[in-house]
């Protein structure tokens, strides 16, 4: 360490606030382009649709952000959805009760977060090996239950739910701002929201302070399991059935929105907010590119260039110049 | 002092006392601060210039200007005659200018032998010549008189002995001006005497040498002349038989050195912690008793056994043996968790891997322990969050422009406070302090001694860490001796000599190389 002063960098707070309005002025710069551009982008339906395309992801992006703030990843996200939309679906088939097939879904996404502070903490497993290892037995166990078939769910009232709205706004929507607001409380506002950054700088320094380390990692993947549980519950009520195969590549998605929102894979930077608008952005460019009938892989194409640009540039404000 | 433009070939040898790099009004600004302003200073070939001064006072600022590191806001550097841009550290080592810095900057994974060929790997059709480098890099160490392998991963060598083979490698570049920042930090003293070797070594080649330090002893043992740093000005550069330590020390900080060991002896109160027979990964067999009011030093080399012994008093490693006893009672400190909730608090050796998350704010880092305490179930009071922070701030007179600065913005002084200042509000009763002055200046050293008689003052008790020895010799109440894991004699305060406590640390065996722990 030097041991000079080195002038200070610019109040942290500060910092993420602007990040927040860079992001948010991009995604309206978008939204103004696009309604320019194509006359359907800006009808109710469209918006509409957005909101619904754009939460999923979003609130996956909120778990995976409490793991990548603690230095780890969760690959298993999107396993964890498809393998939730099969027990979901089970479960309301065989006559239980939806409020409880969904607390049951919620539980099991517990159950994998847990295992994953498990085999990190208990077997010293790195974060990318464990939940890579379930990313692939998750699939292949929602198969084996399903004998490879899709599960149709037999309950409209459990589907018409995503498909409805209230106030004119999409239900999945509010479901973004039923986990983002708590989220945002929990990592902003609460004593282990602080942990989990302590941790992620350094867990050495948090464990002689008190902290009890083992304790913030198992609660980041259960928070990202639990997301990814409930994201399962959406996805099933939104297309009606229960397919272990679904949310292919989600994970790549979750992390993409929560580092194009400002979240530092090296851990202890990040936001709720950041993700949340991160999700949106990727929503938007999908939407009307779809909308500008370019060509789907073109959409790929472009959400790995902004990534790369967005990364960057937020690399080169952090560094100060 | 100049040397006119005198057409030199680089491999030409200097002739002793000639300038061979000289500085004119070399100037760095930062963004609202003046870290170094114009400096003009000649450098002699072979000679050992040391540098000292307090954190903050520029000298870190000056090596990164002259291993170009940083760009210079203005001012010219003229070496062997010629104006040098030093744009890029590329461009200040094909010059000759290498540095060796107080953290050992290598790769820990590779071999010692791959470390010293670093980026100059001899391959021979793009294949390693893996034996070829280990024998060579070994008749380099020991040509160099370091009795350390070379085949061996750099990480199983300690601290100190990784530190000779950073200087080491230095040697080997047609180095011509070498940098050696607080070098000795992490060094035992046969380490040390090891590197000085090595130091002379290369002056009589005609290397010159950089030495910054902040141990006046070192600085009289080696250089030849010494230039004063203060708030980013050059105060003076003497010769060294023509100054002396009080000089230096009222050069640096404009205060008498009496000040800096500030002891306040008080009477002790009711026993705090008592080890009895303690054994563990590391040590074996110690007891002592540490009291209110009572600063219990325990001296000794690294790797002697003492922060393995104050860990497992604090619950980061078990215990194999023996009883803790805290007020009178035995208990069971199976975590960290139960060490604080005890009453202790622990401010490590190392403020970089154990002590600080550098990338996160000051504030962060000062109220961590204490978050239960600011918070009414989960949430924080962000109100009292603020204010315990910018108390702590103001207390400890940390240098920081805002608690939301972060905290590796801040000068290695100014970082041990915090490492400190996060217990104060947390109400421990005793304090574990593992060598909390290494790479601290002489004002920073002060304030922190001037708080370890608050603490006192206030009936805690102190454990002090230290492998410098006027520190523990002037401050502890008890004085232990660790030699190899094994508490080997107690002393009370100044009750014995340097000499007789250095022999009982260092014994008459040497230490064998990669020998850790």
């Amino acid at each position: 360490m030097s041991t000079e002063a080195i002038p200070a960098e610019r109040p942290k707070r500060n910092y993420n606030a602007l990040f927040g309005l860079t992001l948010l002025a991009l995604l309206v710069l978008l939204w103004i382009i696009l309604s320019v551009a194509t006359p359907s982008f800006a009808s109710a339906n469209n918006i509409s649709n957005l909101l619904r395309q754009g939460s999923m992801i979003a609130i996956l992006a909120v778990g995976q952000t409490f793991v990548i703030i603690t230095g780890g990843i969760d690959l298993s996200v999107g396993a964890v959805v498809g393998f939730a939309t099969v027990i979901v679906a089970m479960l309301i088939n065989a006559g239980v009760p939806v409020f409880l097939a969904i607390l049951v879904t919620l539980l099991v996404g517990v159950a994998i977060g847990m295992f994953h502070g498990f085999g990190i903490v208990r077997m010293g497993l790195p974060p990318f090996i464990i939940t890579l290892a379930t990313l692939t037995s998750l699939r292949g166990i929602g198969l084996l239950m399903t004998n490879g078939n899709s599960i149709s769910i037999n309950n409209d009232a459990f589907q018409l739910f995503s498909r409805s709205s209230f106030l004119g706004v999409p239900n999945l929507f509010w479901m973004v701002i039923l986990v983002g607001i708590p989220a945002y409380i929990f990592l902003h506002h609460s004593r282990w929201g602080r942990y989990l950054f302590s941790v992620g700088s350094n867990a050495e320094a948090s464990r002689l302070s008190g902290v009890n380390v083992q304790r913030t990692i198992y609660m980041a993947y259960t928070l990202s399991g639990l997301c990814a549980a409930f994201v399962g519950v959406l996805l099933a009520s939104r297309i009606g059935i229960g397919n272990p195969t679904q949310a292919e590549g989600w994970e790549l998605q979750a992390i993409a929105s929560s580092v194009i929102g400002g979240t530092s894979l090296f851990g202890a930077v990040g936001s709720v907010h950041g993700p949340l608008l991160g999700a949106f952005i990727l929503a938007t460019i999908n939407n009307g590119a779809n909308l500008l009938n370019v060509n789907a892989f073109w959409q790929r194409i472009i959400t790995g260039v902004l990534i790369i640009v967005i990364v960057y540039f937020d690399g080169l404000r952090r560094r100060g110049k | 002092m100049t040397s006119t433009a005198q057409e030199l070939h680089p491999a030409l040898t200097l002739e002793p006392g000639r300038t061979i790099l000289e500085l004119k009004g070399l100037e760095k600004r930062y963004p609202g601060t003046h870290a170094l302003k114009p400096v003009n200073l000649a450098f002699k070939a072979s000679e050992i210039h040391a540098i000292v001064g307090e954190n903050g006072a520029g000298k870190s600022t000056l090596i990164k200007l002259l291993t170009g590191v940083m760009p210079r806001t203005s001012g010219d550097v003229i070496w062997e005659g010629k104006p040098a841009a030093l744009a890029t550290p590329h461009e200040a080592m094909a010059l000759g200018i290498n540095a060796v810095h107080q953290e050992v900057v290598l790769c820990r994974h590779l071999t010692v032998a791959a470390n010293m060929f670093l980026g100059e790997e001899d391959s021979r059709f793009g294949i390693l010549q893996q034996r070829a480098m280990v024998r060579e890099a070994q008749k380099i160490i020991d040509d160099l008189g370091f009795d350390l392998p070379a085949h061996v991963v750099l990480g199983d060598l300690t601290i100190g002995q990784q530190q000779l083979i950073a200087a080491a490698r230095a040697t080997v570049r047609g180095t011509k001006f070498l940098i050696f920042d607080e070098p000795t930090a992490y060094l035992t003293r046969k380490e040390a005497d090891q590197l000085f070797t090595l130091i002379r070594r290369l002056k009589g080649e005609g290397v010159t040498i950089i030495y910054i330090s902040h141990r006046m002893e070192e600085v009289f043992e080696l250089a030849d002349r010494v230039s004063v740093l203060r708030d980013g000005t050059l105060v003076g550069t003497r010769n060294i038989a023509e100054t002396n330590d009080a000089e230096l020390v009222k050069m640096m900080i404009n205060r008498s050195i009496e000040q800096v060991y500030h002891k306040e002896h008080f009477t002790p109160g009711a026993t705090l912690l008592e080890a009895r027979n303690l054994s563990g990964k590391g040590f074996e067999n110690v007891s002592m008793t540490v009291r209110a009011g009572e600063i219990v030093g325990l001296y000794g080399l690294i790797g002697a056994g003492r922060s393995e012994f104050v860990t497992t008093l604090y619950g980061r490693h078990r215990k194999s043996a023996g009883q803790i006893l805290w007020e009178g009672k035995e208990v069971q400190v199976n975590s960290e968790h139960d060490a604080i909730r005890l009453g202790m608090a622990l401010a490590p050796e190392s403020r970089r891997d154990q002590g600080l998350c550098l990338n996160l704010p000051v504030g962060l880092n000062l109220n961590l322990p204490i978050y239960k305490r600011i918070s009414s179930n989960l949430l924080i009071s962000s109100a009292q969050e603020k204010t315990e922070a910018d108390r702590q701030i103001a207390n400890l007179r940390i240098k920081t422009p805002t608690r939301n600065a972060l905290a590796s913005s801040l000068s290695g002084g100014n970082q041990q406070k915090i490492v400190i200042g996060r217990w104060l509000a947390h109400g421990a009763k005793l304090f574990i302090f593992d060598e909390p002055t290494v790479g601290v200046d002489v004002g920073t050293k002060a304030e922190i001694y001037r708080l370890f008689g608050e603490l006192l003052s206030k009936g805690a008790g102190i454990i002090l860490i230290s492998s410098y020895l006027p520190e523990v010799y002037e401050l502890a109440d008890t004085l232990h001796v660790f030699r190899r894991g094994k508490l080997v004699a107690t002393h009370g305060f100044r009750t014995a000599n340097h000499e007789d406590i250095l022999n009982q640390a260092l014994a008459e065996k040497q230490e064998k190389p990669g020998g850790q722990i």
